[in-house]
């Protein structure tokens, strides 16, 4: 997805080790926002 | 063909519910396969048919309904470990999603004809809280469908495989041909695919600390980032970088158009 972004004219970077290595290193984190929790599907 | 059909006496019921059970909850075996020898048995009178498709049937109505509520219970969690089998775990889960999205609830109905989907319809019913009712009687529709075709396709085809079995005895030679060509595709496929994704080298990689100390500074406000997660961003409870945007990977297009193109942005999944 970065190459595709960047191919687009984005200039992307990719974070190694993703959200993993933030949480162990500490740094800081945040609920995902309840208006984004409603994109995913159900049948019920 | 004889000895074929001399094992499928022994253990036919046994193996076809084992090899269908198998994949049912995500190992790669062949059911289809599987079916269609046993259709052949039926045809040869070495198998009772209707007992096959209740053995095969129970095989994957087994797998699917413990599918469905460990998706229930252990959400895109599951998914995302189902799919690190696959050949693409990033757009595993989004292609099965995306096959629900377009066809709704009857995806059950045909899931087990399309590799990839096949395993992952269950959990994803499950983790999409179809009623249990819903699922039973869709994925009993289903099972039936898959293992009825497989079956008539092995009954039908009884003449095709003897014929083929004993071709491979009597060719063993052009077997080996067969093998060593397939190993040499193989072998070029990778390079391919090795030479095709060096060109992802290009994308710089960043370490987190590194990321941070930049948060820290002034330069601060020339950075977005931006979580890409297929799955894990949408469980409950779930947390992502402070000041992160989301990007859905399955509609890239879109999303890309609110994307600021004055911004460092970096990008992160799991």
């Amino acid at each position: 997805m970065a190459h595709l972004l960047r191919e687009k004219g984005f200039n992307t970077f990719v974070i190694v080790g993703g959200l993993t290595a933030w949480r162990k290193a500490g740094e800081p984190l945040e609920s995902v926002p309840k208006d984004d929790l409603v994109k995913l599907p159900t049948f019920s | 063909m004889n000895d074929l059909l001399s094992m499928m006496a022994r253990h036919g019921y046994a193996l076809t519910f084992c090899v269908l059970l198998a994949e049912a909850i995500g190992l790669p075996f062949p059911s289809a396969i599987a079916l269609v020898v046993a259709g052949a048995a039926v045809a040869s009178h070495t198998l009772v048919g209707p007992t096959v498709l209740l053995t095969g049937m129970t095989a994957l109505l087994l797998g699917d309904i413990s599918q469905f509520w460990l998706g229930r219970y252990a959400g895109w969690a599951l998914l995302g470990f189902l799919c690190r089998l696959s050949m693409n775990p990033e757009t595993c889960i989004l292609r099965s999603a995306e096959s629900f999205y377009k066809r709704g609830k009857t995806t059950l109905l045909i899931a087990k004809f399309i590799p990839g989907i096949n395993t992952m319809a269950a959990p994803l019913a499950g983790s999409m809280k179809m009623p249990f009712g819903q699922f039973l009687r869709l994925d009993f529709t289903g099972a039936f469908l898959y293992c009825l075709t497989y079956l008539l396709v092995g009954y039908g085809s009884r003449d095709f495989l003897a014929n083929l079995l004993s071709g491979f005895h009597a060719a063993g030679r052009a077997l080996e041909g067969v093998v060593i060509v397939a190993l040499v595709v193989y072998a070029v496929y990778h390079i391919a695919q090795a030479v095709k994704y060096r060109k992802y080298d290009v994308v710089p990689r960043v370490q987190v600390q590194e990321l941070a100390a930049r948060l820290a500074s002034a330069d601060a406000i020339n950075v977005q980032i931006a979580d890409v997660r297929s799955h894990g961003y949408y469980d409950r409870g779930a947390e992502r970088i402070r000041g992160s945007i989301r990007i859905e990977p399955n509609n890239l297009e879109e999303e890309i158009k609110s994307l600021p193109k004055d911004k460092d942005i970096y990008l992160y999944c799991t």
